[in-house]
């Protein structure tokens, strides 16, 4: 029983860690229709960055926000030069999947040579660890948890009470319409980027802060993660991201203690097959409206 | 030119050409997205492994724990790799057999390739889990030394005939009303519905087809190598073979060979002498593959998305007997 | 011929089709109307098995088809086309329509694999039978055109040709005349005749009331998921209910 409680408490932690990945990605797709599939090797890219500074004796939390910032600004340049375009195009849903998938190995592959193929992890990776009974959390995981229910409650205030937040989510329910009202939809878009890439960014150094090290090669583990709570919770809702997190941060780690910790990915990938092949609307219904709680 | 470059060559070539010539049957023909495609040929390479190994006990293989190990003679094999192929497509095309958008369903697929591959690499008793299998004997190791040229032209050989029994399997399914019914449901599966065709049995059969022949590859190939991991038939080795029949050209056998030989071939050549030329880290020349992979990709997708060899028009013989203006009365013709 | 009867179709809380119930007698042209929303193509996609009806039983020609797929229900004489453009865009004319014929040895796997000299003979057949379809209908020239390279009319022509190639006992035509250039419709509307009086049978949607008026007998109503008139279309335009719920004049 102890056992399931302590997993409960590093579902808390693992449920951040995916909420802050699947919020931006839904979004993503909410507003602008891309699966964008090179979304884990941004958050890799992000969490390099921040490596980067931290080694330059930058704390690992200043160097966050370098990668949050490099996240942005990336995602908005790979959408600018290439997803735009093609989409511009008329490009079929599957073709965008190849172009996604596509930019995904050249971004993993182009860091190979800088980066290497070791495993790093930051200076700060271990820290105090506080007991609450039988669960047990590092500082560094409190933090986070902290850090990912700031960002969500930001995302909501962005989403309900910012005129940004309205622009985005007319141009997600009808985007022919909102242009039609006025809205600037090609700004909003460049927003979107701008926004959920730094949340991809700051993800990207959470996830990587909270596993051990990481490698090149998470980026598949981080989008397919993250993809599989968006899915969860209805493709295009950020409130659905949150729970679809909630779902499998707690499904992941109540398995990993009960049965093995080597299948914890295999079950969260196993849940997007399932949710995609029979409920492929996710819980939340209504696709592509970007609906405000309440 | 050494004998062993030119088998080597030789084979792959033949491989990709199979796979590609499968792929586009299920892919560039009937519309499958199948992005987990190259756990068809791992299902094939295992299966031709462990029916032709001696069972894990035997004294040089006790290093390794798989299932099987049976020590059948070729072309059994082989012919249980097409099999095993075959039946793997069974599962994974009732995920295929769902309507959903493509893109979702390019997804589902993909992901299931790589959770395959995931527990196949933890479950060590099942096929010696990260490792893999090793010392896969030779088809017809008994009949001629393996060490021999002899051996690596008889191997040739054999891959040559599996190719052309392939290319004559895939020639006659494009080119009859079959492969026409076929491209109709990729068109617009609705329509192919509304006129009495059966969509799922369609898709089923040419994914388990598709499949069939995936295995094969991969049994040709296991036989070649003699070893065989998960790390061998990682996702995006799909993205490669996708890439090969959409560079060569959708829909058509010719353009399917075509991309296996610019693509897949053309870069491990391509790799194979810059890497001779010892241009920057080791690191570097495969990264970069990928990345030019990446750009052909995008680059085809964004000029010539129809490819190098578009699918043809067919034109029927012009102007035979015409039957005088029919009219359709319920059941039978009138006048 | 056909009788639905008290067809429901729910989704997600709405009822398209409330409780409908209908007959269609043999050799005519029947027209369903009704303004947007009313629920005339759902119901016509339920017919034809593309959707499944929440409840209620359909029977075609003494057998009940309620749980049959649409494929099957196309085996049996039962052929729809739809509103938008569905033509087989990379195929030429010409297949589009060989595609159809439901009696080709080839079209099997195993029938594929036996080759040109097995299904040589059904093809060339079906070839000339098609052709004479397109020099009925007047597109012979075009048989080798891609047939996504044709006008909204022509489209038209080629899914109803493709249906025609199955010998359907009912036809269902949704919208037949949307998207067809205004002087091609009366055209169209001349082969709709034709066919009836070679005895096929058709059910209609249409929004062009002078079209149901020139071929439609009898018009069914419908409105809000149900039906509210049935009759000739003189007979419906007196009925109170139907002028309130759209008709105009």
């Amino acid at each position: 029983m102890s056992l399931l409680i302590a997993a409960f408490g590093f579902g808390l932690v693992s449920m951040s860690v995916i909420a802050l990945a699947a919020v931006g990605f839904t979004m993503q797709f909410g507003i602008t229709n891309m699966i964008n599939l090179a979304y884990g090797q941004v958050m890799i890219a992000s969490a390099f960055v921040a490596y980067y500074l931290n080694q330059a004796r930058v704390s690992v939390w200043i160097a966050m926000l370098g990668g949050a910032a490099f996240g942005a600004v990336f995602s908005f340049v790979i959408n600018r030069f290439v997803y735009a375009p093609f989409q511009g195009k008329g490009t079929a849903l599957l073709g965008m999947v190849i172009v996604s998938l596509a930019v995904s190995l050249m971004i993993s592959n182009a860091m190979l040579p800088i980066v290497g193929y070791f495993s790093v992890a930051y200076r700060e990776r271990f820290s105090h660890l506080l007991r609450f009974g039988d669960i047990a959390l590092s500082v560094n995981q409190i933090v986070i948890i902290g850090l990912a229910v700031a960002v969500m409650l930001a995302v909501h205030a962005l989403l309900r009470y910012t005129r940004l937040g309205k622009a985005m989510r007319a141009t997600a329910a009808n985007p022919m319409l909102a242009r039609n009202c006025g809205i600037p939809t090609n700004r909003v878009i460049d927003a979107v980027w701008l926004i959920t890439g730094s949340l991809c960014g700051l993800a990207g150094v959470v996830a990587a802060l909270d596993s051990d090290s990481f490698t090149i090669a998470s980026g598949a583990t981080f989008l397919i993660t993250a993809l599989a709570a968006a899915v969860l919770g209805g493709a295009g809702q950020p409130y659905g991201a949150m729970i679809g997190a909630v779902i499998i941060g707690l499904v992941t780690e109540l398995s990993a203690a009960v049965w093995s910790p080597d299948y914890k990915q295999v079950v969260a990938f196993a849940i997007l097959v399932l949710v995609m092949v029979l409920r492929p609307q996710g819980l939340l219904a209504k696709r592509g409206a970007l609906a405000a709680a309440g | 030119m050494n004998t062993y470059y030119a088998a080597n060559l030789l084979i792959f070539a033949g491989v990709d050409i199979i796979a590609c010539l499968a792929l586009n049957l299920q892919f560039g023909v009937s519309g499958v997205v199948n992005f987990s495609f190259i756990v068809f040929q791992a299902a094939g390479a295992y299966a031709a492994a462990v029916l032709s190994m001696p069972p894990d006990t035997a004294p040089d293989y006790s290093f390794q724990i798989y299932v099987g190990g049976y020590q059948l003679p070729f072309p059994l094999p082989w012919i249980g790799g097409a099999i095993v192929g075959g039946l793997v497509a069974l599962p994974v095309g009732v995920v295929v057999l769902r309507r959903l958008r493509a893109d979702y369903q390019a997804i589902a697929l993909l992901v299931t390739s790589i959770i395959a591959n995931t527990v196949i690499n933890n479950a060590r008793p099942l096929l010696n889990g990260a490792a893999g299998l090793a010392l896969v004997p030779q088809p017809l190791d008994g009949l001629v030394n393996t060490s021999t040229n002899s051996y690596q032209y008889l191997y040739i050989g054999l891959t040559a005939i599996s190719v052309a029994i392939v290319w004559f399997i895939a020639a006659r399914i494009v080119n009859s009303p079959y492969g026409r019914t076929l491209r109709a449901m990729r068109e617009n599966e609705l329509a192919a519905s509304a006129l009495g065709k059966n969509p799922s049995a369609l898709k089923m059969t040419i994914f388990v087809v598709g499949g069939a022949i995936a295995g094969l590859s991969g049994a040709i190939l296991v036989g070649f190598l003699q070893v065989w991991a998960p790390s061998t038939w990682l996702y995006p080795e799909t993205i490669i073979l996708f890439a090969a029949v959409i560079v060569g050209g959708r829909g058509n056998n010719v353009g399917a060979i075509l991309g296996a030989l610019l693509v897949p071939v053309g870069f491990e050549e391509v790799t194979r002498l810059l890497g001779r030329m010892n241009i920057g880290p080791p690191n570097l020349i495969p990264a970069l593959e990928w990345v030019c992979i990446g750009l052909l990709i995008l680059g085809f997708l964004w000029f010539r998305p129809k490819g190098v060899v578009p699918e043809q028009r067919r034109v029927f013989p012009g102007a035979p007997a015409v039957e005088e203006e029919t009219r359709w009365v319920v059941g039978k013709r009138a006048r | 011929m056909l009788g639905a009867r008290d067809i429901h179709r729910h989704f997600e809380g709405m009822h398209a089709v409330d409780g409908v119930s209908i007959e269609i007698m043999p050799g005519r042209i029947t027209g369903l109307i009704g303004p947007n929303g009313a629920g005339k193509s759902t119901f016509m996609a339920v017919l034809a098995g593309t959707l499944p009806a929440s409840s209620g039983t359909i029977v075609f020609q003494g057998e009940d088809i309620s749980r049959l797929p649409a494929y099957q229900r196309a085996r049996r004489g039962l052929v729809r086309t739809f509103q938008l453009p569905s033509e087989f865009g990379q195929l030429t004319v010409l297949e589009n329509l060989l595609v159809a014929a439901p009696d080709n040895r080839g079209e099997s796997l195993l029938g594929a694999l036996l080759g040109k000299r097995y299904w040589m003979p059904d093809e060339t057949r079906l070839v000339a039978q098609a052709r004479g379809l397109l020099k009925r209908f007047g597109l012979l020239p075009k048989e080798s055109d891609y047939a996504g390279m044709l006008s909204g009319g022509q489209k038209r022509l080629v899914e109803i040709m493709r249906a025609l190639m199955l010998r359907p006992r009912l036809l269902l035509l949704d919208e037949p005349m949307s998207g067809v250039h205004p002087s091609i419709v009366n055209e169209l509307a001349g082969y709709l005749e034709q066919l009836r009086d070679d005895g096929v049978t058709i059910l209609m949607v249409e929004h062009e009331l002078h079209i149901v008026d020139r071929l439609c007998n009898p018009v069914v109503v419908m409105a809000q998921g149900k039906v509210i008139g049935r009759g000739t279309m003189g007979a419906i335009r007196q009925q109170r209910e139907v002028v309130d719920a759209y008709l105009v004049g």
